[in-house]
């Protein structure tokens, strides 16, 4: 880095040609070629666009979360930006959030949200290590199975719902069929009469869709483990499960923090496969606080509500991920 | 303890299990990783009457093409009006997941080879930024940028829609191009400057043309999640023919009049392109989900 530094040459000429020697064409090239111009240049495209469709909304976002939003009122003061008129609606301050504390429904999606997320966040995490440690060991037709690990995670959530759909229909389902025929049951199940049983489907659903995920990076991390650990396992006479109490699962930490905490964001931000299997019924039983913040925001249209939710929601998330780094992280890097 | 080292091969089979069990325990991931997929595939070539049967036939009885033959307009049925609109919503899709990709490998990799080869204080406060969008959820932002973009007149444009989808597209491009360019020697681009190239010259003469690992990892990547993309399409989008796949099959889905097998073709199709991306590009995809997963 020092060397191409010293060798950058293009640096001086550029401020001599600042005294008024030079086009501007010359004097750009001088720019570009310099090295923190040229990275610059580089950045620009990207970051312009990572600035409009998300800080500016996001900033934009919070300022909904204060305001009643009608849509058809444009009568209010709005906010000019590179030509384009924003409506600002109306400040209500935080009449929005302490409408959200006092409706129940608010808090039982909370509460089924939090036994949503620490069903999929456990079930994902075990089912991905366990397909993991399967994948790891040598057998014939390995490379097939691990390409088709990325089966569940490539589809669209609406194909996943729509499938599994079908895999769990009443009137022609294959679950039932093989359940049928193996004589487990004698009629075919309505997975999504009852509202419990509708929430755990979705527990289900999600996690064959998010479990491969978890494995691709338990995988990476089971391969960066030296193999004379668990020699030495072995000579000091460990089973398999000691091995993996004592050698894997420690040196899985980094990995396994990572998936926790990736499963958790993931699992408080579930929305699509509400959409397309339960539509948040049957009544509420399956409206966890992200569909609650999409059916305000866009069924009903009400955008200050919906967004204050939405924001509680990524409040969540932050804060989770820190606690999450704080206990696992922390203790890792001290060890 | 050499002699151990030197014979060890299976670290995590159980010895018990480790030869017939291996086999049981890989059909199991089997069934349960291809099974669902399968039975997608089997109710798209079957007729909906047969699978009403009980019980339900696990192999197709009458093997037809006939459900595709519908929703590709080939042939006439009662709602076709609703299947027809997974021909415009398949080039809608195919459209706006080709600009993702192709803006994505542009502007990300060359923002992600910025961020490999220049530290300064700048370009490390704007990576922190970059990575704190990619901790943002994307429904979050729905609300502001459907007003946004109805503001400016890009609603239910495929414009809009790109744009909209680079916003969660591009910080994965930019940290998994950076991880790839951190792997390519410097010694390449002081040879290349000493040789008399200009820094553009360099990135594109020498460092693109070995790049391509890297290329197909956030290029397969990009185009899968722009390819999946429901809500915002949902959302952004709501008018008939204007939308991506996924929404138009959320929508046949709504609709109770049209048969499960015909709805069923329409997600093995929209299923195809990106099983295929994942089967042909495992690998560099597994390097981009680990890279762009693995953050701070």
């Amino acid at each position: 880095m020092a060397e191409i530094a010293q060798r950058d040459r293009t640096r001086a000429p550029l401020r001599a040609g600042a005294k008024g020697s030079g086009g501007l064409a010359r004097r750009f090239h001088l720019y570009a070629n310099s090295q923190g111009g040229f990275a610059t240049l580089l950045i620009l495209p990207a970051l312009t666009v990572i600035f409009a469709v998300v800080f500016f909304p996001l900033i934009y976002s919070i300022w909904l979360s204060f305001a009643e939003v009608d849509l058809l009122d444009t009568s209010g003061p709005s906010l000019d930006f590179l030509g384009v008129t924003l409506p600002l609606y109306k400040f209500v301050g935080l009449a929005n959030y302490r409408e959200l504390a006092g409706d129940p429904l608010y808090w039982d999606a909370l509460w089924r949200t939090v036994y949503f997320v620490a069903a999929f966040v456990i079930e994902a995490t075990v089912i991905g290590l366990a397909m993991a440690l399967v994948l790891n060991t040598e057998f014939f037709g390995r490379p097939l199975l691990r390409a088709a690990l990325l089966i569940p995670w490539s589809m669209s959530r609406v194909v996943v719902g729509l499938l599994w759909l079908g895999m769990l229909s009443s009137d022609f389902g294959a679950l039932n069929a093989v359940m049928h025929r193996l004589g487990l049951i004698d009629g075919y199940i309505a997975f999504f009469k009852n509202g419990f049983s509708a929430l755990n489907t979705l527990v289900l659903v999600y996690v064959w869709n998010q479990a491969p995920f978890a494995t691709v990076l338990f995988l990476a991390g089971l391969q960066s483990i030296p193999k004379d650990l668990y020699a030495a396992a072995e000579v000091d006479g460990a089973g398999f499960w000691r091995k993996l109490w004592h050698v894997t699962l420690p040196s899985l930490r980094p990995m396994m923090f990572l998936v926790l905490v990736l499963s958790t964001v993931n699992g408080f931000l579930m929305l699509d496969l509400i959409f397309v299997m339960t539509f948040g019924g049957p009544g509420n039983d399956t409206t966890t606080v992200s569909w609650l913040g999409y059916r305000t925001a866009f069924s009903f249209f009400q955008f200050g509500p919906g967004t204050a939710i939405l924001f509680t929601l990524t409040l969540m998330c932050v804060v989770l991920t820190v606690v999450y780094q704080r206990l696992i992280l922390a203790k890792f890097q001290a060890e | 303890m050499a002699a151990v080292v030197a014979n060890y091969r299976r670290p995590l089979a159980p010895r018990i299990a480790s030869g017939l069990g291996i086999y049981a325990l890989a059909a199991l991931v089997a069934i349960w990783l291809m099974g669902p997929f399968l039975w997608l595939f089997i109710t798209s070539i079957s007729y909906q009457r047969d699978l009403m049967a009980m019980p339900t036939p696990l192999l197709p009885v009458n093997p037809t093409l006939e459900n595709y033959q519908k929703i590709l307009g080939l042939t006439e049925f009662d709602h076709a009006d609703q299947a027809r609109l997974v021909i415009a919503s398949l080039s809608n899709s195919f459209i706006v997941a080709f600009a993702v990709t192709a803006i994505n490998i542009v502007f990300g990799s060359a923002a992600g080879y910025a961020y490999a080869r220049h530290r300064s204080r700048a370009m490390s406060l704007s990576l922190y930024l970059v990575l704190f969008t990619r901790m943002l959820p994307v429904v979050v932002l729905i609300p502001a940028l459907f007003l946004m973009l109805r503001q400016v007149g890009l609603q239910n444009s495929l414009t809009g829609l790109t744009i909209a989808y680079c916003s969660f597209t591009f910080p994965f491009t930019i940290w998994i191009m950076k991880s790839y360019f951190e792997t390519i020697p410097r010694e390449l681009e002081e040879s290349g400057l000493v040789d008399g190239c200009t820094r553009f010259q360099v990135f594109v003469k020498l460092i693109v043309p070995i790049s391509g690992p890297g290329f197909v990892a956030a290029g397969a990547f990009t185009f899968v999640l722009a390819w999946n993309e429901f809500l915002v399409a949902q959302v952004l989008n709501s008018k008939r023919g204007m939308t991506t796949l996924p929404p138009a099959i959320a929508g046949m889905l709504g609709q109770a009049n049209i048969d499960y097998a015909i709805i069923a073709a329409s997600g093995f199709i929209s299923a195809l392109p990106a099983a295929l991306l994942a089967l042909i590009f495992q690998r560099y995809m597994v390097q981009g989900l680990t890279a762009g997963s693995v953050k701070s």
